[in-house]
């Protein structure tokens, strides 16, 4: 494993047309080996960082938000880190299983893992807790960005405002991206201020509860911005309310939820760690390196594109902000006596 | 209809850059389905880096063709090793590998080529003339429309494979048990995890598959070698006959429709489709116990319809934005990371891409038809390989494959254990092909029935009352309760007069001349 020439050939040699298919195979290898790859590169941890090609791990499979974003913070990256940067998807339990399998490895840097906050502040309040992240069992590196929830209705079912729905009058049946994420936490603190009949129906991901509302199969949902967002531009969506403190900056009509009386704040943050115990140095070579991709126009451009908010906050203010929303979310999921 | 975009499509494909990066798909996509395990979704999730130095419609037609070439390659192992990679091609494994056997597994390969460019050719067409149309359609289909059809197909499951139909349900039964396991998506409470983590999301189908059909091969033909000679299967005729080809005429075209058709609802299309392909070939045929034991058109027809599930699956994507399956999420990254976000208004903002891509799946299709038909008889030579060369690199490609999947050691063990199960399956006459297609349509089902449930506040009357899932309802009863009863007490009054050949249920199905 090379230590001092870690880096490995350029992407540019790879874009090349006629070396696509040979570096097809070679990639396949690469990706299926990693995993035992970074045993070997572990053991000379202490040395120059990055030692070798480094990994991003994503806890969720390929084409989700967090790994797209992952993707292109990996892109950018390999410039000021100096190395090659690989993308990991290791699905399951909400990234618990990859975050298990990161705090029990080397603590060098040469694995860290982009996570959505509500690993932290959300997923803890519905599942046990060997299946939830504490901000104390890793070390943070910096924060990334943070997303807002939006309730959509579709336009043929006539709803414009919250009032609209209150004075609907029926069960109402809302569509959520699943059990202990921001769509369905912001909705369910929602109906139960209303205090009206309402129904969560969950499905397995925010485009699965978008297919749905595009059907008139649930009367709303609250999903991520970038979800909704083709659907608005076409007109078959209407934003009711944003669930952010301040209004959305890419739907600057719509209000927030606060302001139309309800006070329910949810909001999705994405944060870079590495296993705790990692030398100082490394996480501020890394932490430096970050900060550097996240000043990349182009980095800059997609974050716009993918309706990201940036929100880079250092790791002492990433860790008060995480713990300050889990207390937040506990405490009105126990005023609302919600129970999954 | 303005045929103008078509046509510059059309131009836009065959600029020599776009062609290239076609076939580079087509040939990448065909090599990756030959490799059990590493999906196209895999593959394209690790290609993604190649793509952002590209123009987006180059990209999007090379990861196009990896998704459709892949189907074509996947065939292969399914025939030939009993390993199918992908849910739907466990149905292509009854009749396919019973061919194999018989020393047809050339025919079988060249069958399932031409059936899949016959689906892959004919979905294009149905996505370039109706697609905006068949995606509004789709958006009908709601979570009580899902639990109909996953029903429906469990039903059909029992119609596949030799085996007796008790011993069917019993598989299917534990399938259904198997995909209770994980956490319950409505409450979070976890399921026979056993405190797991790696168990929090269930199982995958992956390994399931990988285990019961591969490695339990391996493990039953080493167990029957022990009591004698292994003898290596033979190996006939490379291609297709006429009579094979006019057996599985008729295959070709239904198997497109119901694939074109079904492909179209996301989640669990293909499955589907190619179980239902597979279930009507069997239910037309006269000579229904040829199927599962090497019937032309038990290949033909799944490998259709999967072909045009595939295709067809593109029609959400960019018509509504909406990724039907995992790989069209990744797509959907692709063109993200491009600057691209695809939605309803993809065709008027992109028309150059969309018909780019639509247009490139013409060319594509006659590409790996070219490519896989002389390659059928490179693939067959598999065959002569001795067993105790070829059984352990089997071993090795299934073990590795199942790895890929999510990186993860936990799946490599349950290959393992699904491996031992499934040689005692197949010691005791037990098909692990229903197990596997119930496993995976059990979940689409207590998914939709408990989503349904909670939209009907909790009122299981709206099943009949809505008039898509009522439809649905009172044909999946007609075909699973109804047809074979009227079949059993025709063929009683037959016996009972002594006279006319028997036929199905009053259906005609003279108009296949053969």
């Amino acid at each position: 494993m090379a230590d001092r020439h870690g880096r490995r050939p350029g992407r540019s040699g790879i874009r090349r047309v006629g070396a696509a298919l040979s570096a097809v195979l070679a990639c396949a290898a690469l990706g299926a080996c990693s995993g035992v790859q970074n045993g070997a590169v572990s053991a000379d941890s202490g040395q120059e960082y990055p030692s070798g090609p480094v990994e991003l791990i994503v806890g969720a499979s390929a084409g989700g938000s967090t790994d797209l974003l992952a993707r292109k913070v990996a892109e950018v990256l390999e410039g000021p880190l100096g190395a090659t940067v690989t993308v990991l998807n290791k699905p399951g339990a909400n990234g618990a299983v990859a975050a298990g399998e990161l705090m029990n490895s080397a603590p060098d840097g040469q694995q860290f893992m982009l996570t959505s906050g509500s690993l932290m502040t959300i997923t803890p309040h519905f599942v046990s807790p060997d299946e939830a992240l504490s901000v104390d069992d890793v070390q943070l590196v910096t924060g990334v960005g943070r997303e807002d929830y939006v309730l959509v209705a579709n336009s043929a079912g006539g709803f414009a405002s919250i009032a609209d729905i209150v004075a609907a009058g029926r069960t109402i049946n809302y569509g959520t991206s699943g059990v202990g994420t921001g769509g369905q936490l912001s909705q369910r603190l929602l109906f139960d201020r209303l205090g009206i009949q309402s129904a969560d129906v969950p499905f397995e991901g925010g485009a699965p509860a978008v297919t749905a509302l595009l059907g008139s199969q649930v009367d709303v949902a609250s999903v991520q911005v970038l979800e909704a967002m083709p659907h608005i531009q076409s007109g078959a969506f209407v934003p009711i309310a944003t669930f952010g403190e301040q209004r959305s900056p890419f739907l600057p009509d719509t209000p927030t939820a606060t302001e139309q009386g309800h006070d329910v704040v949810v909001d999705q943050s994405r944060f870079v760690w590495v296993p705790k115990g990692t030398p100082e140095a490394t996480v501020a070579k890394l932490a430096e390196a970050l900060r550097t991709t996240f000043a990349d126009p182009g980095y800059q451009d997609f974050i716009a594109q993918s309706y990201i908010t940036a929100d880079e906050t250092d790791a002492a203010t990433t860790a008060a902000n995480l713990q300050a929303d889990r207390e937040r979310y506990g405490a009105a999921i126990k005023a609302a006596g919600i129970t999954p | 209809m303005d045929l103008g975009p078509v046509l510059d499509g059309f131009a836009v494909v065959l600029q020599p850059e776009n062609l290239l990066y076609c076939l580079l798909g087509a040939l990448v996509g065909m090599l990756i389905g030959v490799l059990p395990g590493l999906g196209p979704a895999a593959t394209i999730a690790i290609l993604l880096p190649i793509t952002y130095g590209i123009e987006p419609v180059a990209a999007i037609i090379m990861l196009a063709g990896i998704f459709y070439g892949a189907q074509y390659g996947g065939t292969i192992t399914s025939v030939l090793l009993r390993l199918p990679g992908e849910a739907s091609s466990v149905v292509t494994v009854f009749d396919g590998y019973q061919m194999a056997r018989q020393g047809r597994a050339g025919t079988a390969l060249g069958i399932a080529a031409i059936g899949s460019f016959i689906g892959g050719t004919v979905s294009v067409v149905g996505l370039t003339l109706v697609a905006p149309l068949v995606a509004g359609v789709a958006l009908s289909f709601g979570p009580p429309e899902y639990a109909v059809l996953a029903l429906l197909g469990i039903l059909l499951v029992s119609t596949i494979g030799t085996g007796g139909s008790v011993k069917c349900l019993v598989a299917a039964g534990v399938g259904l048990l198997l995909a209770t396991v994980g956490r319950d998506s409505f409450t979070g409470t976890t399921r026979f995890t056993f405190d797991n983590l790696a168990l929090a999301d269930g199982l995958d189908f992956v390994p399931i598959a990988m285990g019961l059909f591969g490695l339990g091969e391996i493990l039953y033909n080493l167990d029957a070698r022990g009591r004698g000679p292994g003898e290596p299967l033979p190996v006939g005729r490379v291609y297709p006959g006429r009579r094979d080809l006019a057996q599985a005429r008729g295959a070709f075209g239904r198997g497109s429709v119901i694939g074109f058709v079904l492909g179209v609802l996301p989640g669990g299309g293909a499955v589907l489709s190619s179980l239902v392909a597979y279930a009507v070939e069997k239910r037309r045929s006269r000579t229904p116990e040829r199927f599962g034991r090497g019937a032309v058109e038990g290949v033909a027809g799944p490998e259709t319809a999967n072909n045009a599930a595939a295709t067809s699956s593109f029609i959400p994507l960019l018509t509504l934005g909406i990724p039907a399956n995992a790989t069209m999420a990744i797509i959907f990254g692709a063109l993200l990371l491009q600057g691209i976000v695809p939605g309803p208004t993809l065709v008027d903002q992109h028309p150059e891409l969309f018909w780019g891509v639509v247009n490139s799946m013409y060319v594509g299709n006659v590409i790996l038809l070219v490519l896989s038909l002389p390659l059928v008889g490179v693939f067959v030579r598999i065959l002569r390989v001795r067993a105790s060369i070829l059984a352990p690199i089997t071993a090795l490609v299934t073990v590795f494959g199942a790895f890929t999947v999510q990186n993860s050691v936990f799946d490599v063990v349950l290959v393992i254990v699904f491996g031992f199960l499934g040689y005692l399956m197949k010691k005791s006459g037990f098909e692990p092909g229903p197990l596997v297609l119930a496993f995976v349509l059990g979940s689409l089902m207590e998914t939709s029935v408990r989503q349904s449930l909670r939209i009907f506040g909790g009122d299981p009357t709206g099943f009949l009352t809505r008039p898509v899932s009522g439809g649905l309802l009172a044909l999946t009863v007609a075909l699973v309760v109804l047809l074979p009863l009227g079949k059993v007490l025709l063929a009683r009054r037959r016996a009972a007069a002594g006279a006319g050949r028997p036929e199905a249920g009053g259906r005609v199905e003279s108009e296949e001349r053969r």
